[in-house]
């Protein structure tokens, strides 16, 4: 496993080694992923790039074991997760992984704070009432725990699925693209919170994306092209990340 | 546009089969109960033409214009003399019929029904079964059913009691099949005997009616001519056999009328219940499809089209549906006269008429409910703007509009009427106008409880998923918030399984009600341990038994009744010192210490009938001999069996109380080992003696009232299967609404385990609800009906079967985890990334 660990003297949350997902069977079967072999740092925000079709999503996908894999292994805090069975990796995303998705992250028949706490409640855990108003302050949610997410704007239902994922304390938040759905000052609202969690409260944050200034907001830009890694940049910037873009696209 | 629409029902394969199943359930309904009724009409229509075939020429008594005879006057001999000598007759024969103790193979007495075979052979009414007629005097045949329940076997002799409960002994040389007919459903022995040794039986008794048929080449017409000349038409009413064929049917027409109309009752409930689930699935399929077709209506297509487009799936559902459901319909008639065949214990054969009407109705009503049930939901679909297609959600929180003021004052009006209709039924003294009253206006009131429903959702929801929700956890919470999520969906899915309950616990608190109403009379009406009564209505029991039976060691006490029928009403005779011990009635005024030589305690509803107070003078006509005048001394309560009690003396003065004893009531001495054996030990031997424990007679009541109970349910259970369909079908739709839904769930954590669960209880909680409410709804009407039913002599306690109450509800509950069954496997497999994928 030491092989895997790419900063030296910091510790990994989650790692994959040579992850294989083929899509379909004989001549028609594309491979999404193909030989993938990737690190993500603990305390780190990292971002996922590429273009459409790259298999950024089938990564991430495999990384948070929403998906089997057809080869290789991923390990999740020191937890081998490819050979989990569906309860055990039921379990393991309730206390160990946060998610925010594009879209359709809430319950519509549950308040924003029944939301927030739904992983906690799931894995019949007490909330620590601190870090949840710690959260819940940063994020600027408290007048707005008690509404329905039909009466929330876009940019408060990402801050509240924002606020889901970190309540728990997971060993790493996955993002599917938050700020997809989102006008530009609420997707920098969501950015910046994802990278204050990460540089303040330690969280570990892994956000796959497809837009250069959101990715200009991690630690490191991870790169990839028709299923594999295409290279990757440590404290990107829009522009360094919009040329490297290019240069995969060329 | 065609194209279109054969896509779409191709696409949505799966959702439309499940609701095809609620039209066609329905449209089964429908067709069985009219092709029941169809068969029930020709098979008693074949019996009724039965009595007519081959009849020319009908002669019976007009008795009805003549007032002052106490004696019905029949055919005498000569006239049938006459009848058969008139020009063109070829062979008459006398009609008759009268009860007949006949005696069963355990030498018990019951009662049957003799008639008269016809010499002529062509005027017999019956086919023959088994053996032949009987030719001489000492020859019987009997129905078949008869000769099995009695046990008599051709070649055996069979008794009958005749007058003065003398034996007659006959040999059964055949049986014959008398078919389907009233008397055959009431359960009635039918013998047939030879005119002669009819006519033995009660000599004095003259036929009411002669049959004759004509010989070959005379008309109809010709021979009545004929035979008027021969009779005249003094007191005699003359028909031709058409005449008296068209008479018959029309009798026909009007008994069977009821039980097809009681059956279309069930069937239009089934149906409001089936059109509810195929609206409401119609509607949830036109909120899923918002984004398709708002696609159509971007890429061009119009209202009016995306309005057809609905319609036309509705149409094709529907047709497909009423086939599927005509079919099933024609079994469920098979189904249901088994059943009722075995009830009867007899045999029949299963009939299954299929008129050109009851095609239409299947077709009409498949058809058209799911074309009407689909047009609201079709016009919803008109409106979605055509931008709805690129919002990224489809938007389903427009269906939770908030409850309208028009549903509102729709509610209120219906409960308004229906309070009042309660009321002023409740305040009816004649019970069936005002169960009639009370009846509608409690329909009223479930129609308001319908209109009401999507507002009801959210407490009943709240209060019924505290439970789960503490048991069992998060799965269980989110159930309750989704069951009340879209609280019109709830209530249109809950609805249908409300009125089946509704109805289903009405009938039941109803029926238990009359049933320990008549329980607690029983006990009241026979304080004695044993009631020894005649097997046979109009044969009194010999006066020699009571002094039998009050010989018996063990018996402390026995009281004979004799019985006195006046013209508006019957009395009865008990020894004055059997009054207040066998006997007690509760005194409302008057004292029954005056009852006496002469006297009379009259019951309160009598008394209010005849205008009839305490110092009155009650003139009793009996149907035979002299009017006597008693003086009423007391008014009294709760014995209900008569109008009024008198002493055995007094009853005396009336002929008919002093042929014999009504019934005899035997009571135990306190500690009597073997009571029944020495009872039984007098009464055996007397074909005529039945003896009845307070218990037994209670038992014979129950077993009828459940029968009729069990019937009811498994009517209406069909309009419950299909509001349980309902269920499934309603959660299968948002099952697909809420892929994303699970999928984001799963991503959280939830098992899959607990998303089967979430669902289940999602279930569980909506047929709960439409339970719950049923049961409220069912007990509260029960309760209005039973005061309805009550008055001032009968007061029909409210009784709430529990136990049957709690079958019901445990039977919701299954059915509901079975609904879930299929749509939480399907929620459950769905992969998250998969569920996450779909739009």
């Amino acid at each position: 496993m030491s092989a895997l660990v790419s900063d030296v003297g910091t510790r990994t949350a989650v790692a994959a080694a040579n992850l294989v997902k083929v899509y379909g069977k004989g001549d028609t079967a594309v491979r999404a992923l193909d030989g993938v072999s990737v690190s993500f740092a603990a305390g780190r925000f990292t971002a996922i790039m590429g273009p459409s079709g790259s298999g950024k999503s089938t990564l991430m996908h495999c990384l948070a074991g929403l998906d089997n894999v057809d080869g290789g292994s991923v390990d999740i805090g020191g937890t081998e997760i490819t050979s989990l069975g569906d309860k055990e990796l039921t379990r393991l995303r309730r206390d160990r992984v946060g998610f925010v998705f594009q879209a359709f992250n809430l319950l519509p028949t549950l308040t924003a704070e029944a939301n927030i706490l739904l992983g906690l409640e799931l894995a019949g855990r007490k909330p620590d009432r601190e870090w949840f108003d710690t959260i819940v302050d940063v994020l600027g949610l408290r007048d707005r725990l008690k509404h329905k997410p039909t009466e929330l704007s876009g940019g408060q239902q990402q801050r509240v699925a924002c606020a889901r994922a970190l309540v728990a304390r997971p060993d790493v938040v996955f993002a599917d693209e938050p700020t997809g759905n989102l006008d530009s000052r609420s997707g920098a609202e969501v950015l910046d919170f994802l990278r204050m969690s990460v540089r303040k409260l330690g969280q570990t944050v892994i956000m796959v994306t497809h837009d250069p200034v959101a990715a200009s907001y991690a630690d490191r830009v991870v790169l990839m092209a028709d299923g594999r890694l295409a290279g990757e940049i440590d404290s990107p910037t829009a522009d360094s990340v919009l040329s490297a873009l290019k240069h995969l696209g060329a | 546009m065609l194209r279109t629409i054969i896509a779409g029902l191709k696409a949505r394969t799966a959702r439309l089969v499940l609701s095809s199943v609620a039209i066609a359930l329905g449209v089964a309904f429908v067709t069985g109960t009219l092709v029941l009724g169809d068969a029930m009409n020709a098979s008693l229509r074949d019996e009724f033409a039965k009595d007519a075939r081959n009849v020319d020429v009908s002669v019976t008594v007009d008795g009805g214009s003549s007032e002052e005879s106490t004696e019905i006057p029949g055919i005498t001999p000569e006239t049938l003399a006459k009848i058969r000598q008139a020009p063109g007759v070829a062979g008459a024969d006398p009609r008759d019929s009268q009860t007949v103790p006949l005696v069963a193979a355990n030498g018990k007495a019951k009662p049957a029904f003799a008639v008269p075979l016809a010499s002529t052979e062509k005027l017999r009414e019956f086919d023959l079964a088994e053996g032949r007629y009987p030719t001489k005097a000492d020859e019987i045949a009997v129905d078949k059913r008869t000769a099995a329940t009695a046990k008599l076997t051709i070649g055996q002799p069979v008794v009958l009691l005749g007058k003065e409960d003398q034996r007659h002994t006959y040999t059964l040389v055949g049986t014959y099949q008398q078919g389907t007919n009233q008397l055959s459903l009431g359960g009635f022995d039918h013998i047939g005997l030879t005119p002669d040794a009819f006519q033995a039986l009660e000599p004095e008794r003259p036929p009411y009616q002669v049959v004759a048929t004509a010989a070959p080449g005379f008309t109809q017409q010709q021979v009545v001519d004929n035979v008027r000349k021969a009779i005249g038409d003094n007191g005699f009413r003359i028909q031709s056999g058409e005449e008296l064929t068209k008479e018959t049917l029309e009798r026909v027409e009007a008994r069977s009328g009821e039980f097809t109309t009681l059956l279309l009752a069930f069937a239009i409930i089934a149906l409001v219940v089936a059109a509810m689930v195929i609206y409401n699935t119609f509607t949830i399929l036109v909120a899923q499809r918002t984004r398709e077709l708002a696609l159509m209506r971007c890429v061009g297509a119009s209202r009016g089209q995306v309005f057809r487009s609905v319609l036309a799936e509705a149409l094709v559902m529907g047709l497909t549906a009423s086939v599927i459901g005509l079919l099933g319909g024609i079994g469920v008639s098979a189904l249901l006269q088994r059943v009722m065949f075995s009830f009867n214990d007899g045999e029949g054969t299963v009939t299954l008429p299929l008129t050109v009407t009851t095609v239409v109705a299947a077709f009409a009503v498949g058809t058209l409910v799911t074309v009407l049930a689909a047009v609201l939901p079709a016009r919803k679909a008109t409106r979605v703007a055509p931008v709805a297609a690129l919002r990224s959600q489809p938007d389903s929180g427009e269906e939770v509009s908030r409850t309208g003021v028009v549903r509102v004052l729709t509610a209120v009006l219906l409960g308004v009427i229906g309070v009042g209709a309660v009321v002023f039924g409740m305040g009816m003294d004649d019970e069936e106008a005002a169960m009639f009253t009370s009846g509608a206006g409690t329909m009223a009131l479930l129609g308001a409880v319908l209109v009401l429903g999507p507002l009801l959702v959210g407490p009943v929801n709240r209060v019924l998923g505290a439970l789960p929700r503490a048991l069992l956890g998060v799965p269980a919470k989110l159930a309750s918030a989704n069951a009340g999520r879209n609280p019109k969906r709830t209530a249109a899915t809950t609805a249908a399984l409300m009125i089946g309950v509704t109805i289903v616990s009405l009938v039941t608190v109803v029926a238990n009600s009359a049933k320990e109403t008549a329980n607690a009379e029983i006990d009241e009406r026979m304080p004695a341990d044993y009631t020894v009564t005649s097997a046979v209505y109009d044969r009194p029991l010999p006066k020699e038994l009571a002094e039998q039976l009050a010989a018996v060691p063990e018996v402390a006490k026995v009281a004979p009744t004799t019985v006195v029928f006046g013209e508006r009403g019957y009395f009865t005779g008990v020894p004055r010192d059997a009054i207040g011990n066998l006997f007690r009635p509760t005194v409302t005024s008057g004292s029954l210490d005056d009852l006496g030589d002469g006297t009379i305690a009259v019951n309160a509803d009598y008394a209010k009938r005849a205008n009839v107070s305490v110092g009155s003078v009650l003139s009793i006509k009996p149907g035979k001999g002299e009017a006597q005048e008693l003086k009423v001394v007391a008014v009294v309560e709760g014995q209900r069996l008569s109008d009024g009690i008198m002493t055995m003396e007094t009853s005396l003065r009336f002929e008919q109380a002093a042929a014999g004893y009504d019934s005899i009531l035997v009571k135990l001495k306190d500690g009597a080992v073997n009571g029944r054996a020495a009872v039984e030990k007098v009464t055996d031997p007397s074909p005529l003696a039945l003896l009845d424990s307070a218990a037994e007679t209670k038992e014979q009541l129950n077993q009828q009232l459940n029968q009729v109970l069990a019937f009811i349910w498994a009517l209406i259970g069909l309009a419950v299967v299909i509001a349980l369909f309902g269920i499934a079908n309603t959660l299968t739709l948002s099952v697909l609404e809420r892929t994303r839904e699970s999928a984001l769930l799963r991503a959280l954590g939830l098992t899959r385990g607990q998303l089967r669960l979430m669902l289940v209880v999602e279930s569980v909680l909506m047929a709960l609800m439409g339970a719950a409410i049923g049961l409220l709804l069912g007990i509260g009407f029960g309760w209005v009906l039973t005061e309805a039913l009550s008055n001032d002599t009968i007061s029909v306690d409210l009784v709430v079967p529990f136990g049957q109450i709690g079958v019901m509800l445990a039977g919701a509950v299954v059915a509901a985890i079975l609904a879930a069954a299929l749509p939480a496997r399907r929620a459950a497999r769905t992969s998250v990334v998969a569920g996450m994928a779909e739009a």
